[in-house]
């Protein structure tokens, strides 16, 4: 189909305003927290699940590709229109439709932004409980793709944890609804197998989540550590004291200092790595938590132990940590973020293994992650113009991943597969588990139009990737 | 034997080995599921083993239905045909295990009893409570996704799988997720799979995230006495900044059954339990909580701890062993409630049993809102129909579903488990179709025939 037609039968669905197709405009559409570029043939912005049915029914007639994207924070290039197509952008679905606190429910649109949704039920002492650092731009409907984590989540659960029901269109345009809102709806739990799809199997219109009531106390602590090695062995020191954090968060000296320099968040300059602890509950459990928390991060050399003495102070911490990637950004022209999971216990060993891989490499790698879940975020930073640099970035990152997967972890733990990892794939996956998966993505997504390439290799390509690890081939 | 017997007898025998293959019919009669003979029980040894024997089953189109303990087996509808009865309790011991990482990977034929055991040593546990206690094994736990009051603080089974490992009809051995706590590589097909009764494949492994165990516990009962008084206390307790492990509405009858024995009959007040668990001061806090919101509202609250407790938990979550030592027919039901309705439904089910001349308890678990229902009374087989129909009506008209757990013995009319699909059963069936193309598994047990 011509793109002029294309553009004319858009805009008689959804109206000239709804419908973008300049090269401009579509320029702003061709990346997201991923530095890979291309751009789609429209972008078009639904109001309803009506208008999305109708933009993916003439999809389907014309065989288009179709890329759902919500606010364009993911990492892993999951709302990247790979191929081109229409690109479906949820910015004018943002209602909150229904809050019902008795129930301690609501339900939205997918472009609701994570942050607001807290902000809009915080008054009556509730919140949505999964936080990703981009919560004041990312947008649920993207969250729900991607299975979202955050540094809250230790304690609480990721977004699958926190989603209790979907408004579902499937390539062919019809509709579906997965759970509801209650436990145990008769039938397979869809739900959990939508979120994070990644939108390769349905593009959600309206997502149902728990809403949490917010504790009663909060106690926020900052351990300041001269060595790493004594920072990353605190953290299982912790769990194996019986104490599950709200969050456990690692700064290392490298990027606290960038974080201080751009957040003023109060983080000592002079130190080697910082945890960042959270405890929540009521009084007494926090009193008594914060004390044998201390206490551990003291047995486990900690320089000093500040506790947040109040909310502004705690804001600020948290401000320094959610914040950190765009420190960063300051210091460097570049940056490629890592997500890779490993079991806690496993810690010291592999910040010593990131460090060792910076040395060999020649490349600057800053560590700031969730080390409670042994979710790591190597970010390493580079300059993309140096073509030599960017080599050595890639196969650095290849060999932190192979890493993760040889300690029994995961490639990405909250950030998505995407585009990025696609390659890896068969490093943590057998044939015969990928075709499972194949399989299933066959169920929703025959053609393959939803969201294409991304999440699984093509099976041709698995024999090729095997011989060559190369994560973010697309930096 | 007939031939055709006697030839899949030999064949299972070569995959698992002679002693590990019964044909016998008065031994295969003991597997009965809903009345259904299988003509051949089979106990798989090793995980590879289940693969086999289901392709095996697939290539033969033999049906099959996997069990672990046969805790759970008789929910769902009828199969519409059975072959195998697939053991899977000698599949259980400990696959990986790292105390610090909170992790443990165990086969699926591991008693729930034992794992929690085994945890103890190290302080820890895995925070579920469903019915079968003890004797549950994790791969039937997984499979019906069951989960008792506890769910309150910790979720379900669902919500602390980190990954699987699934033998399918191909005879394949796949996994997915990990050992890790958070993964979001590929597909979740461990949310797939956890709650699909036995009809897309065999768990045969998992990885679990454990917890520490609470320091002690107590559980505190408060008798309001009314439903509308219960649902005030049931709001405020929510509203509050308390925690509980778990929480339990009983009504007259419940309450009576349960503290009085099956066969007193007499029927007690509305009771709400409040189990609370942690350090001596926290449970300090939720006793003087608790008997002040008790106290405005005139309500007492007693303390019951220890094995007492644990004991009173056990008969609530496996309140149909209540029902089975009481009344030669009962049926029982679930409804999945919205968060707050479970009073209201509670009322609601009560006029639907009076006007039918039937008792009902109930044992609600009030905070997640799955409220459970035995009925009996000397025309039950007569009334099912309609207690079912009418309950059914009540769980819908607030949001909610109704599933039959089980119907008299007598009884003789249509069964309807499950209740109507949503629009989603044609994915279901997509679904089952790529995973069990012959239809093999558990056939016709699931929703929509599935």
């Amino acid at each position: 189909m011509k793109l002029t037609a294309l553009v004319r039968e858009l805009e008689r669905i959804l109206g000239r305003e709804a419908v973008l197709w300049g090269p401009d405009d579509l320029m702003l559409y061709e990346y997201d927290g991923l530095s890979a570029l291309h751009p789609p043939d429209v972008v078009v912005f639904p109001r309803t699940t009506v208008e999305v049915v109708q933009i993916v029914k003439f999809a389907a007639s014309q065989k288009l590709l179709v890329v759902p994207r919500g606010a364009g924070t993911g990492l892993s290039g999951g709302s990247i229109p790979w191929q081109g197509g229409i690109l479906i952008a949820f910015a004018r679905m943002k209602d909150i439709l229904e809050i019902d606190l008795e129930n301690q429910r609501a339900r939205v649109q997918p472009g609701v932004v994570n942050l607001d949704l807290s902000l809009a039920v915080s008054d009556a002492g509730y919140y949505y409980a999964p936080d990703p650092s981009s919560q004041k731009a990312c947008t649920l409907g993207g969250n729900v793709a991607e299975n979202a984590g955050g540094p809250h989540t230790l304690l609480h659960g990721v977004t699958t944890n926190h989603v209790l029901g979907l408004e579902v269109v499937l390539p062919s345009g019809e509709v579906i609804h997965t759970g509801g809102e209650f436990w145990d709806v008769p039938g397979y739990d869809l739900t959990g197998l939508l979120v994070g799809s990644e939108g390769t199997l349905g593009i959600v219109t309206e997502i149902t989540v728990r809403l949490m009531r917010k504790a009663e106390s909060v106690a926020t602590l900052l351990a300041v550590y001269d060595r790493i090695i004594d920072a990353t062995r605190t953290v299982a020191a912790i769990t194996a004291r019986g104490i599950t954090p709200a969050a456990l968060e690692m700064i290392d000296g490298f990027t606290l200092r960038a974080i201080e320099e751009a957040t003023h968040a109060g983080y000592p300059m002079d130190s080697a790595a910082v945890l960042l602890i959270e405890v929540e509950g009521l009084k007494e459990a926090v009193e008594e938590n914060a004390l044998h928390i201390e206490s551990v991060c003291k047995e486990n050399r900690a320089r000093h132990v500040r506790r947040a003495k109040s909310a502004e102070e705690r804001d600020l911490l948290w401000k320094g940590r959610k914040n950190a990637f765009g420190a960063l950004g300051r210091i460097s022209p570049s940056y490629y973020v890592q997500d890779g999971v490993i079991p806690r216990t496993r810690l010291p060993e592999m910040l010593e293994f990131i460090g060792q891989i910076g040395t060999k490499y020649g490349v600057k790698i800053g560590n700031i992650f969730h080390a409670g879940d042994g979710n790591l975020h190597p970010i390493i930073l580079f300059d993309p113009r140096d073509e030599d640099e960017s080599r050595r970035v890639r196969e650095a990152a290849a060999e932190i991943l192979t890493k993760c997967i040889d300690m029994g972890g995961s490639i990405t733990g909250e950030h998505g597969v995407g585009i990025e990892k696609i390659n890896l794939m068969p490093f943590l996956f057998s044939a015969d588990d990928l075709d499972v998966m194949r399989k299933i993505k066959g169920v929703f997504n025959s053609e393959g139009r939803f969201n294409p390439g991304k999440v699984l290799p093509t099976g041709k390509m698995c024999g090729e990737l095997r011989a060559s690890v190369s994560p973010g081939g697309v930096l | 034997m007939t031939t055709a017997v006697e030839s899949v007898h030999w064949a299972l025998a070569e995959i698992v080995g002679e002693a590990r293959v019964v044909s016998e019919p008065t031994a295969c009669a003991a597997r009965a599921v809903a009345g259904r003979v299988p003509r051949h029980i089979v106990d798989t040894p090793t995980a590879e083993s289940v693969a086999a024997v289901l392709k095996f089953a697939s290539d033969h189109d033999l049906a099959v239905i996997p069990h672990g303990n046969g805790t759970k087996l008789a929910l769902g509808c009828p199969p519409s045909r059975y072959d195998l009865a697939l053991s899977l309790k000698d599949l259980n011991p400990v696959r990986h295990y790292e105390p610090a990482d909170l992790t443990i990977s165990v086969e699926a034929g591991m008693k729930l009893g034992d794992l929690q055991d085994f945890l103890g040593r190290d302080g820890l546990w895995l925070p579920l409570d469903p019915r079968g206690g003890a004797n549950a094994t994790i791969g039937g736990i997984l499979a019906t996704n069951s989960a008792g009051p506890l769910r309150l603080r910790f979720g379900s089974a669902r919500d602390m799988v980190l990954g699987i490992k699934v033998a399918t009809t191909e005879g394949k051995l796949i996994k997915s997720g990990g050992r890790v706590v958070k993964n979001v590589a590929g597909y979740d097909l461990c949310k797939l799979l956890v709650g699909s009764y036995g009809t897309l494949g065999v768990i045969v492994e998992a990885s679990l995230k454990l917890f520490p165990r609470p320091a002690s516990r107590a559980t505190w009962v408060l008798e309001p006495g009314t439903l509308g008084l219960a649902r005030d206390l049931r709001r405020r307790i929510l509203d509050s900044p308390l925690e509980p492990l778990r929480m339990a509405l009983l009504n007259a009858e419940a309450s009576g059954l349960l503290w009085n024995g099956p066969h007193s009959g007499d029927a007690l007040g509305v009771e709400l339990w409040i189990e609370a668990g942690g350090t001596p001061s926290i449970l300090e806090r939720h006793a003087k909580d608790l008997a002040e919101m008790g106290r405005s509202v005139g309500v007492r609250s007693r303390l019951v701890s220890g094995q007492a407790a644990e004991n009173c938990w056990f008969r609530f979550i496996n309140f149909e062993q209540l029902f089975a030592d009481s009344f030669p027919e009962v049926l029982v039901l679930k409804a999945s409630l919205p968060l707050a309705s479970s009073e209201q439904f509670l009322s609601l089910a009560q006029q639907g049993a009076e006007g039918e001349k039937v008792k009902m308890a109930c044992f609600a678990q009030v905070g997640i809102s799955i409220v459970h229902l035995g009925l009996w009374g000397d025309s039950l087989g007569e009334v099912a129909d309609r207690l079912v129909t009418i309950t059914r009506k009540a769980a819908e008209s607030l949001g909610g579903a109704l599933v039959v757990e089980q119907y008299p013995n007598g009884f003789n009319g249509e069964r309807d488990v499950w209740g109507a699909p949503g629009d989603s059963l044609e994915t279901m069936r997509r679904l089952k179709a790529a995973w069990d193309p012959k239809g093999v598994l558990s056939p016709g047990r699931f929703v929509g025939g599935i």
